[in-house]
Protein backbone atom coordinates (compact mmCIF):
# COMPACT_ATOMS: atom_id res chain seq x y z
CA UNK A 1 0.00 0.00 0.00
CA UNK A 2 3.08 2.25 1.06
CA UNK A 3 4.48 1.71 -1.86
CA UNK A 4 1.88 2.43 -4.30
CA UNK A 5 1.42 6.10 -2.59
CA UNK A 6 5.19 6.36 -3.30
CA UNK A 7 5.14 5.52 -7.01
CA UNK A 8 3.61 8.52 -9.10
CA UNK A 9 6.11 10.68 -6.47
CA UNK A 10 8.82 8.18 -8.19
CA UNK A 11 7.78 9.29 -11.83
CA UNK A 12 7.53 13.36 -10.73
CA UNK A 13 10.25 13.46 -8.38
CA UNK A 14 12.31 15.29 -11.82
CA UNK A 15 9.90 17.47 -12.52
CA UNK A 16 9.42 18.26 -8.82
CA UNK A 17 13.15 18.99 -8.69
CA UNK A 18 12.61 21.22 -11.71
CA UNK A 19 9.52 23.44 -10.99
CA UNK A 20 10.76 23.80 -6.71
CA UNK A 21 14.55 24.34 -7.19
CA UNK A 22 14.44 26.24 -10.74
CA UNK A 23 11.18 27.63 -10.71
CA UNK A 24 10.33 28.46 -7.20
CA UNK A 25 13.99 28.93 -5.37
CA UNK A 26 15.36 31.78 -7.76
CA UNK A 27 11.20 33.25 -7.61
CA UNK A 28 11.62 33.67 -3.93
CA UNK A 29 15.07 34.79 -4.26
CA UNK A 30 14.31 37.32 -7.17
CA UNK A 31 12.47 39.17 -3.81
CA UNK A 32 15.29 38.85 -1.56
CA UNK A 33 17.73 40.02 -3.75
CA UNK A 34 15.61 43.21 -4.28
CA UNK A 35 16.56 44.36 -0.90
CA UNK A 36 20.03 43.81 -1.51
CA UNK A 37 22.37 45.76 -2.98
CA UNK A 38 24.26 43.66 -4.94
CA UNK A 39 25.95 45.03 -8.23
CA UNK A 40 28.16 41.87 -9.63
CA UNK A 41 31.42 44.44 -10.13
CA UNK A 42 31.39 44.85 -6.69
CA UNK A 43 31.06 41.36 -5.10
CA UNK A 44 32.40 42.84 -2.34
CA UNK A 45 29.55 45.31 -1.13
CA UNK A 46 26.86 42.54 -0.93
CA UNK A 47 24.47 43.72 1.74
CA UNK A 48 20.83 44.33 3.25
CA UNK A 49 19.83 47.41 1.63
CA UNK A 50 16.29 48.11 2.73
CA UNK A 51 14.04 49.89 0.39
CA UNK A 52 16.53 51.33 -1.38
CA UNK A 53 16.91 49.45 -5.24
CA UNK A 54 13.07 50.75 -4.96
CA UNK A 55 13.37 54.05 -4.07
CA UNK A 56 15.87 53.51 -7.08
CA UNK A 57 13.08 52.52 -9.45
CA UNK A 58 10.72 54.58 -8.76
CA UNK A 59 13.01 58.05 -9.00
CA UNK A 60 14.15 56.73 -12.56
CA UNK A 61 12.55 58.93 -14.88
CA UNK A 62 11.83 56.63 -17.37
CA UNK A 63 9.99 54.63 -15.32
CA UNK A 64 6.52 55.95 -16.05
CA UNK A 65 7.07 55.85 -20.18
CA UNK A 66 8.20 52.29 -19.90
CA UNK A 67 5.17 51.23 -17.82
CA UNK A 68 2.77 53.39 -20.54
CA UNK A 69 4.99 51.17 -23.42
CA UNK A 70 4.13 47.92 -21.61
CA UNK A 71 0.48 48.75 -22.14
CA UNK A 72 0.48 49.87 -24.44
CA UNK A 73 3.07 46.90 -26.35
CA UNK A 74 0.10 44.54 -24.74
CA UNK A 75 -3.20 46.08 -25.44
CA UNK A 76 -2.38 46.80 -29.33
CA UNK A 77 -0.25 43.78 -30.29
CA UNK A 78 -2.91 41.57 -28.56
CA UNK A 79 -5.95 43.28 -30.40
CA UNK A 80 -4.12 42.37 -33.83
CA UNK A 81 -3.39 39.50 -32.71
CA UNK A 82 -6.53 38.08 -31.78
CA UNK A 83 -8.67 39.81 -34.46
CA UNK A 84 -6.55 38.27 -37.31
CA UNK A 85 -5.97 35.39 -35.92
CA UNK A 86 -10.15 34.81 -35.38
CA UNK A 87 -10.22 36.31 -39.02
CA UNK A 88 -7.50 33.42 -40.06
CA UNK A 89 -9.04 30.58 -38.15
CA UNK A 90 -12.83 31.36 -39.12
CA UNK A 91 -11.66 31.12 -42.76
CA UNK A 92 -9.99 27.65 -42.58
CA UNK A 93 -13.02 26.63 -40.42
CA UNK A 94 -14.43 24.76 -43.72
CA UNK A 95 -12.40 22.45 -45.28
CA UNK A 96 -10.90 23.12 -49.34
CA UNK A 97 -8.47 21.48 -51.46
CA UNK A 98 -4.81 22.32 -50.01
CA UNK A 99 -5.64 23.04 -46.38
CA UNK A 100 -3.11 21.29 -45.00
CA UNK A 101 -0.53 22.50 -46.98
CA UNK A 102 -1.89 26.37 -46.51
CA UNK A 103 -1.92 26.02 -42.49
CA UNK A 104 1.33 24.66 -42.93
CA UNK A 105 2.78 28.01 -44.33
CA UNK A 106 0.61 30.29 -42.41
CA UNK A 107 1.52 28.96 -39.27
CA UNK A 108 5.08 29.05 -39.67
CA UNK A 109 5.91 31.71 -37.80
CA UNK A 110 4.83 30.05 -34.86
CA UNK A 111 8.17 28.49 -35.12
CA UNK A 112 10.36 31.26 -35.72
CA UNK A 113 12.86 32.78 -33.18
CA UNK A 114 12.93 36.03 -31.33
CA UNK A 115 16.26 36.86 -33.42
CA UNK A 116 14.92 36.36 -36.81
CA UNK A 117 11.67 37.67 -36.66
CA UNK A 118 13.91 40.55 -35.04
CA UNK A 119 16.19 40.93 -37.89
CA UNK A 120 13.33 40.34 -40.70
CA UNK A 121 11.58 43.11 -39.70
CA UNK A 122 14.62 45.33 -38.49
CA UNK A 123 15.58 44.84 -42.15
CA UNK A 124 11.88 44.95 -43.82
CA UNK A 125 11.80 48.79 -41.72
CA UNK A 126 15.11 49.60 -42.48
CA UNK A 127 15.34 53.73 -43.07
CA UNK A 128 17.53 53.49 -46.20
CA UNK A 129 17.30 49.87 -47.79
CA UNK A 130 13.94 48.98 -46.42
CA UNK A 131 11.06 47.69 -48.81
CA UNK A 132 8.75 49.33 -46.64
CA UNK A 133 10.40 52.69 -46.74
CA UNK A 134 10.92 52.09 -50.88
CA UNK A 135 6.92 50.87 -51.18
CA UNK A 136 5.27 53.60 -49.13
CA UNK A 137 7.88 55.76 -51.12
CA UNK A 138 6.48 54.36 -54.92
CA UNK A 139 2.65 54.54 -53.43
CA UNK A 140 3.39 58.51 -52.91
CA UNK A 141 2.01 57.51 -49.34
CA UNK A 142 5.06 59.45 -47.73
CA UNK A 143 7.83 62.13 -49.47
CA UNK A 144 11.15 61.04 -47.76
CA UNK A 145 12.37 58.00 -45.72
CA UNK A 146 11.37 57.17 -42.68
CA UNK A 147 13.84 56.51 -40.00
CA UNK A 148 10.98 53.86 -38.13
CA UNK A 149 13.11 52.11 -35.35
CA UNK A 150 15.59 55.31 -35.28
CA UNK A 151 11.98 57.74 -34.01
CA UNK A 152 10.74 57.78 -30.83
CA UNK A 153 7.70 56.87 -30.53
CA UNK A 154 7.55 54.77 -33.78
CA UNK A 155 10.17 52.37 -32.64
CA UNK A 156 7.81 50.61 -30.69
CA UNK A 157 5.82 50.12 -33.42
CA UNK A 158 8.20 48.39 -35.45
CA UNK A 159 8.49 45.65 -32.28
CA UNK A 160 4.43 45.52 -32.04
CA UNK A 161 4.30 44.85 -36.04
CA UNK A 162 6.51 42.00 -35.54
CA UNK A 163 5.07 40.70 -32.62
CA UNK A 164 1.64 40.73 -34.21
CA UNK A 165 2.97 38.80 -37.23
CA UNK A 166 4.57 36.05 -34.85
CA UNK A 167 1.48 35.80 -32.76
CA UNK A 168 -1.55 35.14 -35.33
CA UNK A 169 -0.45 31.68 -35.68
CA UNK A 170 -1.06 30.70 -32.17
CA UNK A 171 -4.50 32.66 -32.22
CA UNK A 172 -5.97 31.07 -35.08
CA UNK A 173 -4.68 27.20 -33.87
CA UNK A 174 -6.52 27.58 -31.22
CA UNK A 175 -9.67 29.38 -32.32
CA UNK A 176 -9.74 26.63 -35.37
CA UNK A 177 -9.49 24.30 -32.40
CA UNK A 178 -12.41 25.21 -30.80
CA UNK A 179 -14.17 25.87 -33.91
CA UNK A 180 -13.54 22.42 -35.29
CA UNK A 181 -15.26 20.98 -31.51
CA UNK A 182 -18.42 22.78 -32.24
CA UNK A 183 -21.07 19.96 -32.69
CA UNK A 184 -22.81 20.64 -36.58
CA UNK A 185 -26.50 19.72 -34.59
CA UNK A 186 -25.72 23.32 -33.21
CA UNK A 187 -25.31 24.76 -36.44
CA UNK A 188 -28.32 22.83 -37.87
CA UNK A 189 -31.10 23.35 -34.78
CA UNK A 190 -30.38 27.26 -35.26
CA UNK A 191 -31.05 26.74 -39.03
CA UNK A 192 -34.15 24.83 -38.07
CA UNK A 193 -35.14 28.09 -36.02
CA UNK A 194 -34.60 30.08 -38.86
CA UNK A 195 -31.40 32.05 -37.89
CA UNK A 196 -29.75 33.54 -40.70
CA UNK A 197 -26.03 33.62 -40.75
CA UNK A 198 -25.19 36.39 -38.15
CA UNK A 199 -27.48 34.68 -35.65
CA UNK A 200 -25.85 31.64 -35.78
CA UNK A 201 -22.18 33.63 -35.63
CA UNK A 202 -23.24 35.77 -32.61
CA UNK A 203 -25.25 32.82 -30.73
CA UNK A 204 -23.46 29.55 -31.41
CA UNK A 205 -19.92 30.60 -32.56
CA UNK A 206 -18.92 32.95 -30.17
CA UNK A 207 -20.92 31.25 -27.11
CA UNK A 208 -18.64 28.12 -28.10
CA UNK A 209 -15.71 29.26 -28.41
CA UNK A 210 -15.67 32.22 -25.58
CA UNK A 211 -13.93 30.12 -23.47
CA UNK A 212 -10.89 29.14 -25.28
CA UNK A 213 -10.71 32.85 -26.43
CA UNK A 214 -10.48 34.07 -22.78
CA UNK A 215 -7.73 31.75 -21.85
CA UNK A 216 -5.68 32.39 -25.02
CA UNK A 217 -6.32 36.35 -24.33
CA UNK A 218 -5.21 35.42 -20.93
CA UNK A 219 -2.03 33.48 -21.99
CA UNK A 220 -1.09 35.56 -24.59
CA UNK A 221 -1.36 38.90 -22.96
CA UNK A 222 0.84 37.47 -20.44
CA UNK A 223 3.35 36.35 -22.93
CA UNK A 224 3.67 39.70 -24.84
CA UNK A 225 4.28 41.62 -21.61
CA UNK A 226 6.89 38.97 -20.73
CA UNK A 227 8.66 39.55 -24.37
CA UNK A 228 11.83 41.09 -24.30
CA UNK A 229 14.03 39.26 -27.16
CA UNK A 230 12.35 40.81 -30.08
CA UNK A 231 13.20 44.48 -28.39
CA UNK A 232 16.73 43.55 -27.44
CA UNK A 233 17.08 42.47 -31.41
CA UNK A 234 15.75 45.02 -32.99
CA UNK A 235 16.11 48.34 -30.85
CA UNK A 236 17.53 47.57 -27.66
CA UNK A 237 14.99 49.60 -26.31
CA UNK A 238 16.17 52.95 -27.87
CA UNK A 239 16.13 55.86 -28.85
CA UNK A 240 16.76 56.48 -25.14
CA UNK A 241 14.54 54.05 -23.74
CA UNK A 242 11.00 55.12 -26.09
CA UNK A 243 10.61 51.39 -26.98
CA UNK A 244 11.41 50.02 -23.32
CA UNK A 245 8.79 47.74 -22.04
CA UNK A 246 8.81 46.86 -18.36
CA UNK A 247 10.35 43.23 -19.49
CA UNK A 248 13.14 44.42 -21.90
CA UNK A 249 14.31 46.93 -19.24
CA UNK A 250 14.67 44.23 -16.97
CA UNK A 251 16.40 42.09 -18.55
CA UNK A 252 18.58 45.38 -20.16
CA UNK A 253 18.65 46.68 -16.43
CA UNK A 254 20.26 43.02 -15.61
CA UNK A 255 22.74 42.47 -18.65
CA UNK A 256 24.36 45.56 -18.60
CA UNK A 257 24.31 47.53 -15.87
CA UNK A 258 24.47 44.48 -13.87
CA UNK A 259 22.68 45.91 -11.27
CA UNK A 260 20.94 42.92 -9.75
CA UNK A 261 19.52 44.52 -7.00
CA UNK A 262 17.49 46.99 -8.93
CA UNK A 263 16.79 44.17 -11.54
CA UNK A 264 15.08 42.09 -9.20
CA UNK A 265 13.22 45.06 -7.64
CA UNK A 266 11.97 45.58 -10.97
CA UNK A 267 11.15 41.89 -11.03
CA UNK A 268 9.42 42.68 -7.73
CA UNK A 269 7.32 45.65 -9.58
CA UNK A 270 6.82 43.16 -12.67
CA UNK A 271 5.33 40.27 -10.46
CA UNK A 272 2.77 42.36 -9.09
CA UNK A 273 1.68 44.04 -12.57
CA UNK A 274 1.33 40.13 -13.32
CA UNK A 275 -0.37 38.88 -10.08
CA UNK A 276 -3.16 41.87 -10.59
CA UNK A 277 -3.67 42.00 -14.04
CA UNK A 278 -4.59 37.86 -13.91
CA UNK A 279 -6.84 38.63 -10.56
CA UNK A 280 -8.73 41.78 -12.56
CA UNK A 281 -8.63 39.31 -15.89
CA UNK A 282 -10.59 36.70 -14.29
CA UNK A 283 -12.95 39.13 -12.36
CA UNK A 284 -13.76 40.65 -15.42
CA UNK A 285 -14.30 37.56 -17.50
CA UNK A 286 -16.04 36.02 -15.12
CA UNK A 287 -13.52 32.98 -16.26
CA UNK A 288 -15.60 30.45 -13.92
CA UNK A 289 -18.79 31.00 -15.49
CA UNK A 290 -17.28 30.77 -18.56
CA UNK A 291 -16.64 27.31 -18.62
CA UNK A 292 -20.20 26.19 -18.44
CA UNK A 293 -20.91 27.34 -21.83
CA UNK A 294 -20.95 24.96 -24.69
CA UNK B 1 -36.58 41.33 -60.48
CA UNK B 2 -33.76 39.48 -59.89
CA UNK B 3 -34.10 35.16 -60.30
CA UNK B 4 -34.17 34.33 -56.34
CA UNK B 5 -31.69 31.16 -57.05
CA UNK B 6 -29.97 33.52 -59.51
CA UNK B 7 -29.43 35.74 -56.47
CA UNK B 8 -28.21 33.32 -54.03
CA UNK B 9 -25.76 32.07 -56.88
CA UNK B 10 -23.92 35.91 -56.97
CA UNK B 11 -24.22 35.95 -52.91
CA UNK B 12 -22.24 32.27 -52.53
CA UNK B 13 -19.94 33.24 -55.61
CA UNK B 14 -19.05 36.29 -53.82
CA UNK B 15 -18.79 34.59 -50.33
CA UNK B 16 -16.13 31.97 -52.17
CA UNK B 17 -14.66 35.04 -53.60
CA UNK B 18 -14.34 36.72 -50.34
CA UNK B 19 -12.74 33.86 -48.53
CA UNK B 20 -10.00 33.33 -51.43
CA UNK B 21 -9.19 37.23 -50.93
CA UNK B 22 -8.83 36.79 -46.61
CA UNK B 23 -6.68 33.74 -47.52
CA UNK B 24 -4.51 35.28 -50.35
CA UNK B 25 -4.20 38.31 -47.77
CA UNK B 26 -2.67 35.87 -44.98
CA UNK B 27 -0.35 33.79 -47.58
CA UNK B 28 1.28 37.20 -48.65
CA UNK B 29 1.42 38.53 -45.05
CA UNK B 30 3.50 35.23 -44.06
CA UNK B 31 5.31 34.84 -47.17
CA UNK B 32 6.42 38.59 -47.89
CA UNK B 33 8.62 38.68 -45.26
CA UNK B 34 10.77 35.50 -45.36
CA UNK B 35 10.83 36.22 -48.87
CA UNK B 36 12.70 39.47 -48.42
CA UNK B 37 14.95 37.36 -45.97
CA UNK B 38 15.77 35.09 -48.55
CA UNK B 39 16.55 36.99 -51.58
CA UNK B 40 18.67 39.25 -49.28
CA UNK B 41 20.67 36.36 -48.43
CA UNK B 42 21.27 35.78 -51.86
CA UNK B 43 22.36 39.63 -52.89
CA UNK B 44 25.59 41.07 -53.03
CA UNK B 45 26.71 43.53 -51.14
CA UNK B 46 26.48 46.62 -53.73
CA UNK B 47 22.66 44.99 -54.71
CA UNK B 48 21.58 45.07 -51.20
CA UNK B 49 22.65 48.70 -50.52
CA UNK B 50 21.07 50.40 -53.44
CA UNK B 51 18.28 52.74 -53.80
CA UNK B 52 16.77 50.85 -56.40
CA UNK B 53 15.19 48.24 -54.65
CA UNK B 54 15.23 44.75 -56.45
CA UNK B 55 12.71 42.51 -55.39
CA UNK B 56 14.20 39.87 -57.27
CA UNK B 57 18.06 39.26 -56.96
CA UNK B 58 19.82 40.50 -60.28
CA UNK B 59 22.83 38.20 -59.51
CA UNK B 60 21.77 35.87 -57.08
CA UNK B 61 24.80 34.12 -55.61
CA UNK B 62 25.61 32.23 -52.47
CA UNK B 63 28.68 34.35 -51.32
CA UNK B 64 27.00 35.58 -48.30
CA UNK B 65 26.73 31.97 -47.08
CA UNK B 66 29.92 31.35 -47.71
CA UNK B 67 31.69 34.31 -46.72
CA UNK B 68 29.18 33.88 -43.00
CA UNK B 69 31.03 30.17 -42.72
CA UNK B 70 34.56 31.40 -43.11
CA UNK B 71 34.57 34.73 -41.16
CA UNK B 72 32.20 34.20 -38.85
CA UNK B 73 32.10 31.81 -35.61
CA UNK B 74 29.06 29.76 -37.79
CA UNK B 75 30.12 26.92 -37.44
CA UNK B 76 30.93 26.29 -33.74
CA UNK B 77 27.56 28.53 -33.30
CA UNK B 78 25.89 25.84 -35.58
CA UNK B 79 27.42 23.16 -33.24
CA UNK B 80 26.32 24.60 -29.87
CA UNK B 81 22.85 24.86 -31.35
CA UNK B 82 22.61 21.87 -32.14
CA UNK B 83 23.87 20.16 -28.84
CA UNK B 84 22.57 22.25 -26.77
CA UNK B 85 19.04 21.34 -28.73
CA UNK B 86 19.37 17.89 -29.06
CA UNK B 87 20.49 17.10 -25.39
CA UNK B 88 17.60 19.62 -23.65
CA UNK B 89 15.01 17.78 -26.14
CA UNK B 90 15.95 13.71 -25.19
CA UNK B 91 16.44 14.81 -21.50
CA UNK B 92 12.89 16.75 -21.43
CA UNK B 93 11.28 13.71 -22.96
CA UNK B 94 12.35 11.55 -20.48
CA UNK B 95 10.99 14.00 -17.83
CA UNK B 96 7.79 14.67 -19.29
CA UNK B 97 7.44 10.78 -19.96
CA UNK B 98 7.50 10.42 -16.03
CA UNK B 99 5.61 13.37 -15.32
CA UNK B 100 2.94 13.31 -17.92
CA UNK B 101 2.51 9.20 -17.34
CA UNK B 102 1.77 9.84 -13.28
CA UNK B 103 -0.15 12.99 -14.11
CA UNK B 104 -2.97 10.23 -16.53
CA UNK B 105 -2.53 7.51 -14.34
CA UNK B 106 -2.52 8.13 -10.53
CA UNK B 107 -4.55 9.87 -8.26
CA UNK B 108 -1.83 11.58 -5.89
CA UNK B 109 -1.97 14.20 -3.36
CA UNK B 110 0.33 16.77 -5.24
CA UNK B 111 -1.39 16.62 -8.28
CA UNK B 112 -3.01 19.83 -8.64
CA UNK B 113 -0.72 22.12 -7.15
CA UNK B 114 2.02 20.17 -9.01
CA UNK B 115 -0.42 21.08 -12.01
CA UNK B 116 -1.67 24.87 -11.26
CA UNK B 117 2.61 25.13 -10.29
CA UNK B 118 3.26 24.05 -14.09
CA UNK B 119 0.55 26.70 -15.34
CA UNK B 120 1.90 29.23 -13.44
CA UNK B 121 5.34 28.42 -14.82
CA UNK B 122 4.07 29.05 -17.79
CA UNK B 123 3.58 32.84 -17.40
CA UNK B 124 7.28 33.52 -15.49
CA UNK B 125 8.81 35.74 -17.51
CA UNK B 126 12.56 34.03 -18.26
CA UNK B 127 13.45 37.69 -17.43
CA UNK B 128 12.64 37.29 -13.83
CA UNK B 129 14.12 34.59 -13.12
CA UNK B 130 17.34 35.25 -14.76
CA UNK B 131 19.01 37.02 -12.36
CA UNK B 132 18.85 34.46 -9.54
CA UNK B 133 19.40 31.97 -12.01
CA UNK B 134 22.31 33.60 -12.92
CA UNK B 135 23.82 33.69 -9.24
CA UNK B 136 22.96 29.91 -8.73
CA UNK B 137 25.05 28.88 -11.79
CA UNK B 138 28.00 31.08 -10.89
CA UNK B 139 28.38 29.26 -7.65
CA UNK B 140 28.14 25.68 -9.17
CA UNK B 141 30.72 26.87 -11.66
CA UNK B 142 28.90 26.71 -14.51
CA UNK B 143 28.35 30.22 -15.67
CA UNK B 144 29.57 30.40 -19.65
CA UNK B 145 28.81 26.73 -19.92
CA UNK B 146 27.25 24.90 -22.42
CA UNK B 147 25.93 22.66 -19.40
CA UNK B 148 23.84 25.47 -17.67
CA UNK B 149 21.89 26.13 -21.00
CA UNK B 150 21.04 22.53 -21.83
CA UNK B 151 19.98 22.79 -17.49
CA UNK B 152 17.82 25.84 -18.38
CA UNK B 153 16.40 24.84 -21.72
CA UNK B 154 15.28 21.86 -19.27
CA UNK B 155 13.39 23.87 -17.08
CA UNK B 156 12.20 26.18 -19.58
CA UNK B 157 10.41 23.65 -21.92
CA UNK B 158 9.23 20.79 -19.52
CA UNK B 159 6.22 21.99 -17.94
CA UNK B 160 4.66 22.09 -21.36
CA UNK B 161 6.01 18.99 -22.01
CA UNK B 162 4.09 17.47 -19.18
CA UNK B 163 0.67 18.68 -19.66
CA UNK B 164 1.00 17.77 -23.55
CA UNK B 165 2.81 14.50 -22.66
CA UNK B 166 -0.35 13.54 -19.96
CA UNK B 167 -2.70 14.56 -22.68
CA UNK B 168 -1.13 11.98 -25.13
CA UNK B 169 -1.07 9.33 -22.19
CA UNK B 170 -4.53 10.01 -21.36
CA UNK B 171 -5.77 9.30 -24.84
CA UNK B 172 -4.40 5.58 -24.89
CA UNK B 173 -6.46 3.55 -23.43
CA UNK B 174 -5.63 1.60 -20.04
CA UNK B 175 -7.11 -1.79 -21.26
CA UNK B 176 -3.72 -2.57 -22.75
CA UNK B 177 -1.93 -1.97 -20.07
CA UNK B 178 -4.10 -4.22 -17.48
CA UNK B 179 -4.16 -6.80 -20.14
CA UNK B 180 0.16 -6.94 -19.90
CA UNK B 181 -0.43 -6.85 -16.21
CA UNK B 182 -2.59 -9.92 -15.89
CA UNK B 183 -0.44 -11.19 -18.08
CA UNK B 184 2.73 -10.86 -15.32
CA UNK B 185 4.90 -7.49 -16.54
CA UNK B 186 5.83 -5.15 -13.82
CA UNK B 187 4.81 -1.37 -14.84
CA UNK B 188 8.19 -0.54 -15.91
CA UNK B 189 8.30 -3.21 -18.01
CA UNK B 190 4.05 -2.57 -19.43
CA UNK B 191 5.67 1.30 -19.79
CA UNK B 192 8.24 1.14 -21.75
CA UNK B 193 7.30 -2.37 -23.61
CA UNK B 194 4.13 -1.46 -24.31
CA UNK B 195 2.98 2.07 -24.00
CA UNK B 196 5.89 4.20 -25.15
CA UNK B 197 5.35 2.09 -28.72
CA UNK B 198 2.52 3.30 -28.86
CA UNK B 199 3.04 6.89 -27.59
CA UNK B 200 5.62 7.29 -30.38
CA UNK B 201 3.82 9.96 -32.42
CA UNK B 202 3.62 11.99 -28.71
CA UNK B 203 7.15 11.62 -28.04
CA UNK B 204 8.26 13.01 -31.41
CA UNK B 205 6.19 16.17 -30.89
CA UNK B 206 7.08 16.63 -27.46
CA UNK B 207 10.64 16.38 -28.86
CA UNK B 208 10.32 18.98 -31.69
CA UNK B 209 8.73 21.20 -29.30
CA UNK B 210 11.70 21.12 -26.76
CA UNK B 211 14.11 21.13 -29.51
CA UNK B 212 12.48 24.06 -31.13
CA UNK B 213 12.55 26.01 -27.33
CA UNK B 214 15.94 25.48 -27.08
CA UNK B 215 16.84 26.49 -30.92
CA UNK B 216 15.02 29.82 -30.54
CA UNK B 217 15.99 31.29 -27.45
CA UNK B 218 17.76 34.31 -27.69
CA UNK B 219 18.33 36.26 -24.01
CA UNK B 220 19.48 32.85 -21.74
CA UNK B 221 22.62 32.28 -24.05
CA UNK B 222 22.91 36.31 -24.25
CA UNK B 223 22.61 36.29 -20.34
CA UNK B 224 24.92 33.37 -19.75
CA UNK B 225 27.46 32.91 -22.35
CA UNK B 226 30.59 35.39 -23.05
CA UNK B 227 32.76 32.81 -24.97
CA UNK B 228 32.89 33.51 -28.76
CA UNK B 229 33.10 29.40 -29.36
CA UNK B 230 30.07 28.36 -26.79
CA UNK B 231 27.43 30.27 -28.36
CA UNK B 232 24.72 29.37 -30.29
CA UNK B 233 23.31 30.78 -33.32
CA UNK B 234 21.07 33.27 -32.44
CA UNK B 235 23.57 34.68 -29.43
CA UNK B 236 26.11 34.89 -31.77
CA UNK B 237 24.31 36.26 -34.67
CA UNK B 238 22.26 38.96 -31.88
CA UNK B 239 25.58 40.38 -31.39
CA UNK B 240 26.39 41.65 -34.95
CA UNK B 241 22.97 43.05 -35.52
CA UNK B 242 23.67 45.41 -32.78
CA UNK B 243 25.83 46.99 -34.28
CA UNK B 244 25.81 50.66 -36.23
CA UNK B 245 26.88 48.35 -39.80
CA UNK B 246 25.37 45.50 -40.17
CA UNK B 247 26.51 43.07 -43.01
CA UNK B 248 22.58 42.45 -43.96
CA UNK B 249 23.88 39.29 -46.86
CA UNK B 250 26.07 37.44 -44.16
CA UNK B 251 23.05 38.17 -41.45
CA UNK B 252 19.95 36.94 -43.49
CA UNK B 253 22.46 33.79 -44.47
CA UNK B 254 22.52 33.14 -41.05
CA UNK B 255 18.76 34.06 -40.24
CA UNK B 256 17.96 31.80 -42.74
CA UNK B 257 20.45 28.67 -41.87
CA UNK B 258 18.65 29.00 -38.69
CA UNK B 259 15.11 29.17 -39.91
CA UNK B 260 15.92 25.42 -41.83
CA UNK B 261 15.77 22.95 -38.77
CA UNK B 262 13.25 24.66 -37.02
CA UNK B 263 10.83 25.10 -39.97
CA UNK B 264 11.24 21.54 -41.27
CA UNK B 265 10.76 19.77 -37.62
CA UNK B 266 7.56 22.47 -37.70
CA UNK B 267 6.18 20.72 -41.15
CA UNK B 268 7.01 17.57 -39.75
CA UNK B 269 4.84 17.79 -36.59
CA UNK B 270 2.75 20.29 -37.11
CA UNK B 271 -0.29 18.34 -36.97
CA UNK B 272 0.81 17.05 -33.06
CA UNK B 273 2.21 20.29 -32.38
CA UNK B 274 -1.19 21.60 -33.00
CA UNK B 275 -3.27 19.44 -31.21
CA UNK B 276 -0.25 19.33 -28.23
CA UNK B 277 -1.06 23.37 -28.16
CA UNK B 278 -4.55 23.29 -27.94
CA UNK B 279 -4.69 20.16 -25.22
CA UNK B 280 -2.21 22.03 -23.51
CA UNK B 281 -3.44 25.07 -23.35
CA UNK B 282 -7.09 24.44 -22.48
CA UNK B 283 -7.34 21.25 -20.68
CA UNK B 284 -4.23 22.13 -18.46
Amino acid sequence: MKKKNLEPHAFMLPSYILLFGFMGYPLINCIRLAFTNYKIMKPDEVYFAGLNNFKGILSDPDLLMILGNSVKFVVITVFLQFVLGLILALTLKKPFRFRGVYQGIVFLPWAFSGFIIGLTFQWLFNGEYGPINDLLLKAHLITEKISFTGTPGLSLFTVIAALTWAGIPFFAIMILAALQSIPNELYEAAKIDGGNALDMFKHVTIPCIKPTIVITILLRTIWVFNNADLIYVMTRGGPANTSHTLSSYMFMKAYSTLDFGQASALGVLFMFVLVLYVLIFLKITRFNEAGDVG
Amino acid sequence: MMNPSYKKKISKGLMVFGRVLILLFFLIIVVAPIYWLFITSLKLPKDIATLDLQYWPKNPTLDNYVALWKSTQFPAYLKNSLLVSVISGVIVVIVSIGGGYALARYRFRMKKITLIGFLVSQMIPITLILVPVFLIFSRLGLNDTLTSLVVLYVILNTPFCVITMQSFFMNIPTSIEEAATIDGCGRMDVLIRIVLPVMLPGIIAVFIFAFIGAWNDLLTGVMLINTEAKKTIPVGLSAYVGQFSIDWGEMTAGGMLALIPSAILFAIAQKFIVEGLTAGAVKG
